[in-house]
């Protein structure tokens, strides 16, 4: 007996370490209140302070902010992790 | 005046009129003219004394001539001019009081002949009928002789009436008014006219010229109708007293229908226009009205069951006669639908094959129903309706089981294999369903359900028709709105989405080597769209797991930021395998790949051993320990009891328990080639099934919690019956009280509203 053809099934989701985006309170396996699907239209970011978000969310944030660009769950100034 | 007098000179001035021009009026200019005057006769010409008596006497000769219908001996023309005369001379009222005397002398002789006891009822009204019609005879005879008297003295006194009104009245007065003769008279008729109800055959023409008399004579209403209604009233109470107890309903329709025909025939033949409102209104209420609710009891549930066409129709048509005939058949018909449809949802045993043919079966039964309506009620809107309300009812008598039952039935319409039907006819039965849709409450169990099997449908590729599924779900879209078939979108974007990464990763893998298997395929789904799967380890063969992790290590390079989790219960491989009869190629679930592999390696295997391998199973104390040991005795089952076995179980049997020994099935025939054996995958497992019934009430508490919320936000202040009742209002599924309340209470445990310090019942919106 040997294996010709094996179609497999897999579920994707967000690396992320919460279950809901801080900001609009979604779960990261939906998108942000403004994307109709999740997927690479609507992906999640991450700062330097372990937070992520949808990337809407707070791209949208930071344009909120007048003064210092803060993340919002700890109040550290937010910088994109590369 | 003047003009028509000038116009009358110049007249006379015309050269041309015939008088000799040297008349001295001709060389008259106009304007002058002289008066022409015209004398009276110096002396009045004077009739011969005798002249009234003699002349009349001429007349009344005349008269008693055509009373006695012998000749009359002077000419008509000279009569008339005889009365033109008498006329012209001051001597009408004369004239006319002689010949009222004349006449009323003779019409009273008549009465005698009908005194006699003697003669029988029919040869009564032909003599009636005989003496009327000679009557007018004689009256038309006279009145033209007399037409002069009639046209200029009867005319100018209204008072007096005319020659044939006096005749009319002479005959009523001293004929028909006498008690004896117009109660033979109209006895005689009602007699003639329940023989002919008793199906004989009558002299109609009597019969018509009877009843016009009658109503010449002005009567008919008096004399005869009301009598003959009485008549009517009573033979039609008896008989539908009667018939309702001996006939049949659809005999009995039938029999009022050939009455209403037959009645209306009479006042074809022989009634006066008159009475056919009344009698027809008798008809219907001592045949329909009276009887009304005992034939809907009766009969209407026998002729629907019967599908009995025709008679509904006719029945439909008769009730339509009366008031709330129609209101009544209607509120019968919609409670034979509640009552005959509660029969197909009734399943207190809880039968697997019961309700498996219930969508069917509501389906045909739907077909009937508006069969009869198109065609026995005309597509009436009130039973339309009806049908409506009463199909929304009863199908929601069960809650949740109908909304399951349906959406199972559109998968076994979906699935591959089912080639029963074209496109078309695919297509309209969908329709079908959706109407059926339309009427339950519980829509987000359909959802869940659906979900469900499209899911196995798209992931086994089990799907019938990708145009069937995309017109399904453009249906639900257009009945529910977007966010209803969001997610089932969403899943059919997956599928395509998978098809692009394979092409690309097909692409990948010409640059890597392929480790043992020759093809891999990946299905990738977004978690949100799909029904939940529970995730099991399992213990795959190295191969697999090596591809696996090309193929992971590929996608997550081309979408950074995602965790891939791979769900063994949903894959599924073709296997090539060799029996001592040949090759085979075996379609199989992943599970069930996994044991049949094992055999490559073995003989014969427990199934402990199987377990222990394979790990289906294993990490039971986490999850649902029953279920996923259910898991691999399922898939053993499939493989060692099902149509096809590969696998010999020992000892035999139709259930797997511990301790069962397998062994390779190595002289496995088939007719076919390719053997599917992955149909348990397909079906659905009493897990699977209190699982999606589990979470749609999951669901549904999120949305009441929502629902709630929401109402206390706007009205700030409401007590519990008040709230409960908005709730009812908003929720679109079915809830009960009690369970709202539990809401209620774990929403003021959460502090999103507080129970008035007061009354116990009111509640306050906590902001």
């Amino acid at each position: 007996m040997s294996n010709c053809r094996y179609t497999a099934v897999a579920t994707w989701r967000w690396v992320a370490n919460d279950d809901n985006c801080g900001i609009c309170r979604m779960p990261f396996d939906g998108c942000c209140p403004d994307c109709k699907v999740p997927g690479d239209d609507c992906p999640l970011v991450w700062g330097r302070c372990s937070h992520c978000f949808h990337i809407h969310c707070i791209v949208k944030w930071l344009n909120s902010q007048q003064v210092h660009q803060l993340c919002p769950m700890c109040r550290q100034e937010w910088k994109f992790k590369e | 005046m003047d003009a028509s007098r000038k116009a009358n000179f110049s007249a006379v001035s015309n050269p041309n009129n015939g008088i000799k021009t040297h008349s001295p009026l001709a060389n008259i200019k106009p304007g002058s003219a002289k008066k022409i005057v015209i004398k009276n006769l110096r002396e009045k010409p004077k009739l011969p004394d005798n002249y009234q008596q003699e002349t009349w006497g001429k007349l009344k000769g005349a008269v008693e001539a055509i009373h006695q219908s012998h000749a009359i001996q002077s000419s008509l023309e000279e009569l008339y001019q005889a009365v033109q005369n008498m006329c012209s001379h001051q001597m009408a009222s004369e004239l006319y009081d002689e010949l009222k005397v004349v006449c009323e002398r003779y019409v009273s002789s008549n009465i005698q002949q009908f005194l006699t006891e003697s003669i029988d009822s029919e040869q009564f009204l032909k003599q009636m009928d005989h003496c009327w019609q000679s009557h007018c005879r004689q009256m038309i005879m006279i009145r033209s002789i007399f037409l002069f008297l009639d046209r200029t003295y009867v005319l100018h006194n209204s008072n007096i009436s005319s020659l044939w009104d006096m005749g009319l009245e002479l005959f009523r007065l001293h004929i028909i008014s006498n008690t004896v003769v117009q109660g033979r008279t109209v006895d005689g008729i009602l007699v003639l006219i329940e023989r002919e109800r008793n199906g004989e055959a009558i002299d109609k023409q009597l019969l018509k010229s009877l009843l016009r008399m009658l109503s010449d004579l002005q009567i008919y209403e008096e004399a005869f109708e009301h009598r003959f209604l009485e008549a009517t009233d009573q033979l039609y109470a008896g008989e539908g007293q009667r018939l309702m107890q001996a006939s049949t309903v659809p005999n009995y329709l039938h029999h009022i229908d050939r009455r209403l025909s037959e009645e209306s025939e009479r006042l074809l033949h022989y009634l006066d226009q008159s009475t056919r409102r009344p009698l027809i209104a008798c008809v219907e209420k001592q045949l329909i009205e009276q009887h009304l609710k005992a034939l809907l009891q009766k009969g209407l549930d026998l002729l629907l069951d019967q599908d009995r066409i025709s008679d509904i129709t006719l029945m439909h048509q008769l009730f339509s006669r009366i008031r709330d005939g129609q209101k009544e058949l209607c509120l019968s018909f919609a409670s034979y639908i509640k009552k005959t449809g509660r029969l197909f949802m009734i399943n207190h045993e809880h039968d697997h094959e019961k309700d498996r043919d219930m969508v069917q079966q509501i389906l045909d039964f739907k077909e009937r129903v508006d069969n009869v309506i198109e065609v026995c009620f005309q597509k009436n809107e009130k039973f339309v309706n009806a049908m409506k309300e009463s199909f929304e009812h009863f199908i929601n008598q069960r809650q949740n089981k109908p909304a399951e039952l349906i959406a199972k039935y559109v998968d076994s319409k979906l699935r591959a294999g089912n080639k029963e039907a074209t496109e078309e006819e695919l297509e309209r039965l969908l329709d079908k369903v959706m109407v059926l849709f339309r009427f339950i409450h519980g829509k987000d169990v359909f959802e869940a359900f659906y979900k469900k099997d499209l899911a196995k449908r798209l992931l086994v590729g089990k799907s019938a028709s990708v145009d069937a599924e995309k017109s399904m779900l453009s249906k639900l879209k257009q009945e529910c709105g977007g966010h209803f078939t969001s997610k089932l979108e969403g899943m059919f974007k997956d599928m395509e989405l998978s098809k692009d990464i394979m092409l690309a990763f097909k692409q990948h893998m010409t640059h890597v080597e392929a480790p043992g298997i020759s093809e891999l395929t990946v299905n990738i789904l977004t978690m949100g769209y799909w029904p939940t799967y529970t995730p099991m380890e399992v213990n795959l063969p190295e191969a697999m797991v090596k591809y696996q992790a090309i193929f992971k290590k590929f996608y997550l390079g081309k979408h950074s930021g995602r965790k891939l989790q791979w769900q063994p219960t949903l894959g599924h491989c073709v296997l090539k395998a060799h029996f001592a009869a040949g090759k085979k190629e075996l379609q199989v679930s992943l599970l069930q790949t996994l044991c049949l592999l094992m055999f490559n390696d073995g003989d014969e295997f427990s199934f402990e051993e199987i377990k222990e391998f394979t790990k289906i199973g294993s990490h039971s104390e986490i999850v649902q320990r029953n279920a996923e040991i259910g898991e691999l005795r399922r898939t053993l089952q499939s493989l060692a009891c099902g149509k096809a076995r590969v696998l010999l179980k020992s000892p035999k049997g139709k259930d797997v328990d511990d301790g069962d020994r397998f062994r390779c099935h190595d002289d496995f025939k088939h007719k076919l080639f390719r053997i599917k054996i992955n149909q348990i995958q397909m079906k659905e497992t009493q897990e699977e099934n209190t699982n999606t019934t589990e979470r749609v009430f999951q669901d549904r508490q999120y949305q009441v919690d929502a629902a709630i919320v929401r109402i206390m936000k706007m009205r700030k202040t409401l007590t519990h019956n008040t709230l409960i009742a908005e709730l009812f209002n908003q929720l679109k599924f079915p809830v009960k009280p009690a369970d709202l309340k539990k809401r209620i209470e774990s929403l003021i445990d959460r502090d999103y509203m507080e129970r008035d310090k007061e009354q116990a019942n009111q509640y306050h919106y906590v902001a």
